[in-house]
């Protein structure tokens, strides 16, 4: 599983593919820090003095985050009078998790959420995040479950997702592939 | 089936076939947003008053010159779309290819086409060559591509 941080993708061009126009730029990722989901994204217009756009993209209206550009199938995709998640509309009471303590389940400290972490490829993703544990220089990363349970500022990673912590955003990804469909197994 | 590619072509004289006159020169194309087929030739002017030749009205597209039937494929310029084409806006050649996973796969160097029907066949990057077939559109930003598959090894021109 490909993997970047939410952040990177601030500034890319949205392009259609049915058209080849660069009908936009992503402006801020939305994420939803309660949900532990990525919920689409804000817009930019394109060119140096172009202000915000009022049209905003969902992350199921996403054709494919990739190095390069964010694709969308067509203009339809922004549409501002289509239906959009709630979340997009509502971005004051969107919980952030920047910041956020998150703590092992034997209670140790694990590092503050520096950013989310999403899959790349087509529809985008909130796989894991990032970590800034506090006695180490470099970062980790561990993945999100919707058993994390969120309250004040502190997040409380499942034992089972402990053996997933990696310390590289490449291995995160394989990591991250086993986790999930563990994860899916668990649930039947 | 012959083809010829657009940097090979251009400037290549324009002829009505009934008058023998010459009526422009190659200086650009104007394609279909699929990015597929050639619908007009630009064979002179600039701009709002830039004269294009309509594909049909191409009665052979020869080694050394493209014959026309009698002027009626003929007109100026019309709308937004050829508008963007002859200004430059949305051309192939220079243009950066985009793959639909978001990736950039080089920039156009050229484009062989059909020299009968207009249909572009395969457009050649700085990083390889494209079959026509991976083509999804040609907008102003990017040509859109399908990825390459997995197994096939791309081959420089």
């Amino acid at each position: 599983m490909k993997l970047m941080r939410a952040q990177d993708v601030m500034g890319r061009p949205v392009v259609s593919i049915s058209s080849g126009e660069d009908v936009a730029e992503i402006r801020d990722v939305v994420y939803d820090g309660e949900a532990h989901r990525l919920v689409g994204f804000t817009l930019n217009k394109r060119g140096r003095f172009a202000g915000r756009l009022k049209a905003v993209l969902a992350a199921g209206s996403v054709a494919a985050v990739g190095p390069d550009a964010v694709m969308i199938e067509s203009e339809a995709a922004i549409d501002d009078t289509a239906d959009r998640p709630a979340g997009l509309d509502d971005l004051k009471h969107a919980r952030p998790v920047i910041g956020n303590r998150v703590l092992s389940a034997d209670g140790s400290d694990l590092g503050k959420v520096v950013a989310v972490i999403v899959s790349t490829g087509d529809v985008p993703e909130a796989v894991g995040y990032e970590l800034q544990p506090p006695d180490r220089k470099d970062t980790s990363f561990v993945p999100i479950s919707a058993q994390m349970a969120l309250s004040g500022e502190n997040l409380v990673l499942p034992a089972a997702a402990t053996d997933f912590v990696r310390n590289d955003l490449a291995g995160f990804g394989a990591a991250i592939a086993t986790y999930r469909s563990a994860d899916m197994e668990g649930d039947r | 089936m012959t083809t010829d590619t657009f940097r090979n072509v251009e400037g290549r004289t324009v002829i009505a076939a009934d008058s023998a006159e010459s009526i422009g020169s190659v200086r650009g194309f104007v394609l279909d947003t699929a990015g597929r087929t050639i619908e007009a030739i630009h064979v002179d002017g600039h701009g709002k008053h830039a004269i294009v030749l309509a594909w049909p009205a191409v009665q052979a597209f020869g080694a050394d010159a493209v014959m026309a039937t009698n002027g009626g494929g003929l007109s100026i310029v019309d709308d937004a779309h050829q508008r963007s084409a002859v200004k430059g806006v949305v051309s192939m050649v220079g243009t950066r290819v985009l793959s639909v996973e978001g990736r950039e796969l080089g920039t156009i160097a050229d484009v062989e086409f059909d020299t009968g029907s207009g249909a572009v066949v395969r457009v050649a990057t700085d990083h390889g060559q494209i079959e026509a077939s991976r083509v999804h559109s040609l907008g102003s930003y990017a040509l859109v591509v399908d990825e390459a598959a997995p197994d096939s090894a791309s081959t420089q021109l």
